[in-house]
């Protein structure tokens, strides 16, 4: 028996396409893994994101994973980590609705700062540190951003969208 | 007549035939053409052949004899030639029946081009019931003026009209004087009521005085109506036509005819129906049928099989040229291979699992008999065999071939429709109606919003009075046989 994942209907051995529903069952192409390299994806992220119409924030994070768009706005100073019990000092943006715990994001991790025209990065000497397209960043020593790039808190990817780039 | 008869051509069978087959093919010869049983004149003389052809080759003796007298047999240079598509590397020994399916492909060879276009012996069979009247008998004799006008001079051509009896409008002939033709059609009046099988004999009467191998014989039927008490002489009639190499396409015009009546009359011959919802496309379609006629090549071909214990063919359909569903027993007429077209059929076999304890497991063994109107001797019958090995684990590696899966694929809205009405006519409405909502969702994700609307219509129609709507029910049957084929040529010209 072939059970179709669509519609569960049970199909006798060899059937192609589900007799009740119609979906495929056997593909045409066998099943093999596909290496994607990170690389690869970080560049194509990079060629397509855009800045949303319309968002009146001087940047945004674009959570990669989810594809949600955080804007940033009214203020200057962001710091980005999760909130959890008994805690003294709240990060601005909480990350925790995105799997920052088993990302590995630190309950204060990282904070983005508009000096002027340009935006930075700082980790915060966080537990697992954050990486700038892939690079590990000193803990307290500040990085320009561009837009589209890739920042890593953890494991947790997030993208930067500037409005000026 | 040669002076040498070719007694393995007569039989219908390859020269190597075992003793066996050849006794089989004289029994199943002799049961329909038998004097005590015939019925069209000129089948006695073909029964005698068949007697001296079976008393020279079932002895061995006067076999080997006869054999010596015979030119050496020329190379088949046939002008098609055959692939056999499976969807799966091998079958699997399993406790529960499998499903294997197959395509097969009977493609023009390429030197047929050489072979001229056959003389076309037709015949239009035209509903001049009261139902027809007016606008629409106009359109219909403005389409049979049209594509009598676009005849050569070698084909031969009949109209026969009919109501409750039919006449025969113009009497099979070369159509020299057109004019004259033409005024006859004109002059033709409704009124009465629809009995096909009046039209069907009087078309098959005209066909058979011209029948001949030489040419393409066809039997073309429009009606807009129900026949009511002669189906089974009309499918005994096309059975008989069947056999003398002459075949049978139906047009029904609006909702009110019998789809699933014209399909089975059609289909025995290897012939098609189509779906003409509305008036004006009259002419185009019967424009494009004898177009089709006179672009053919192997006029039927005729699959002749015998069935293996444990084996049963669950669905066969040609998905090109003409699309539709063939019948599943005795002799399976494919339909005819186009000077440019491929004849493609597909195959489902349901296999059960008693058979999977050898190692291989033949699926079909039979031949193909074929007809090449242009050819003036007859081909000897082509063996084909479908098989399969059987192994412990299904092979993986090798993938189904892409085109059965595109055939396959294509096909399967065509079938949801059909599960859906055998589920109204055993009276489960309620997955009837489950089923033309799949069928809407899938239609909806091919892009076919119009066709995916009448379905969802249909499922409503089911839920409330259930019964399908007749028009909304042709409209889907016809509509995803028609996604089937012409798709395809348009992906070619993207």
């Amino acid at each position: 028996m072939i059970i179709c994942p669509n519609c569960t209907h049970e199909n006798l051995d060899g059937t192609v396409f589900c007799s009740d529903c119609g979906t495929q069952l056997t593909s045409i192409n066998p099943i093999v893994t596909q290496n994607i390299s990170e690389e690869q994806i970080t560049r194509d992220l990079k060629r397509t994101s855009v800045f949303p119409k319309d968002l009146d924030a001087w940047a945004a994070i674009h959570l990669t994973n989810s594809g949600q768009i955080l804007p940033l706005s009214d203020r200057e100073e962001f710091t980005l980590g999760r909130i959890s019990d008994a805690q003294p000092i709240m990060p601005d943006i909480d990350l925790t609705p995105y799997q920052a715990y088993a990302c590995g994001v630190s309950r204060l991790h990282a904070v983005l700062r508009k000096e002027e025209s340009q935006v930075y990065v700082m980790d915060l000497g966080s537990s697992n540190g954050t990486y700038l397209n892939g690079v590990r960043l000193k803990p307290n020593d500040s990085q320009a951003l561009n837009h589209g790039d890739i920042l890593s808190l953890g494991k947790l990817k997030i993208q930067i969208l500037l409005k000026n780039p | 007549m040669p002076t040498n008869p070719d007694y393995y051509v007569t039989l219908g069978v390859a020269r190597n035939a075992t003793q066996e087959e050849i006794k089989q093919a004289y029994y199943e010869a002799a049961q329909r053409l038998h004097p005590d049983k015939n019925k069209a004149a000129g089948e006695t003389e073909i029964f005698l052949e068949i007697q001296q052809a079976y008393e020279t080759l079932s002895n061995p003796k006067r076999r080997k004899k006869y054999d010596a007298t015979l030119p050496p047999e020329e190379e088949p240079s046939l002008p098609v030639k055959y692939e056999i598509y499976y969807s799966r590397p091998n079958l699997v020994r399993l406790n529960e029946p499998q499903i294997l399916y197959v395509l097969l492909e009977i493609i023009p060879q390429q030197k047929s081009e050489e072979i001229p276009a056959p003389p076309l012996n037709v015949s239009l069979v035209l509903d001049r019931s009261t139902s027809m009247k007016d606008e629409k008998m106009d359109i219909v004799k403005n389409a049979a003026i049209k594509v009598m006008r676009n005849l050569r001079s070698q084909d031969i051509f009949s109209v026969v009209t009919f109501s409750d009896r039919a006449e025969v409008l113009i009497p099979a002939s070369y159509s020299f004087d057109k004019s004259k033709l033409e005024a006859r059609i004109r002059m033709l009046q409704s009124g009465g009521a629809t009995e096909i099988y009046q039209g069907m004999q009087a078309a098959y009467d005209e066909i058979q005085r011209n029948a001949s191998h030489e040419r393409v014989n066809h039997i073309i039927l429009l009606t807009d109506g129900h026949t009511y008490g002669d189906e089974q002489q009309c499918l005994k009639l096309a059975e008989r036509a069947a056999r003398q190499g002459i075949g049978i396409s139906a047009m029904g015009i609006g909702k009110e005819w019998n789809d699933v009546f014209l399909d089975t009359l059609a289909n025995r011959t290897g012939g098609s129906s189509r779906y003409i919802s509305r008036a004006e496309d009259i002419q185009r379609f019967l424009v494009e049928k004898f177009d089709t006629l006179a672009r053919i090549l192997a006029d039927d071909v005729v699959l002749d099989f015998k069935e293996t214990t444990g084996v049963e063919l669950a669905y066969a359909f040609r998905t090109q040229p003409e699309t539709g569903p063939l019948p599943m027993e005795g002799d399976i007429h494919l339909g005819p291979v186009l000077q440019d077209s491929t004849l493609s059929v597909l195959f489902e076999f349901r296999i059960d699992p008693s058979l999977t304890k050898g190692d291989m497991i033949q699926v079909l063994r039979g031949s193909l008999k074929l007809t090449i109107a242009a050819l003036p001797t007859p081909i000897q019958p082509v063996r084909i065999e479908f098989s399969r090995e059987v192994k412990e684990e299904a092979d993986t590696t090798i993938p189904p071939s892409a085109l059965i899966i595109r055939a396959l694929g294509k096909l399967t809205l065509y079938r949801m429709q059909e599960k859906a009405h055998m589920e109204v006519d055993q009276g489960q409405f309620e997955l009837a109606a489950h089923h033309m909502k799949q069928l809407a969702t899938s239609l909806l994700s091919q892009g076919e919003r119009d066709l995916a609307r009448t379905a969802l219509i249909e499922a409503e129609n089911i839920e409330k009075s259930q019964a399908f709507s007749e028009e909304g029910s042709k409209e889907i049957k016809y509509g995803t046989r028609a996604l089937i084929m012409p798709q395809e040529k348009k992906e070619e010209l993207v």
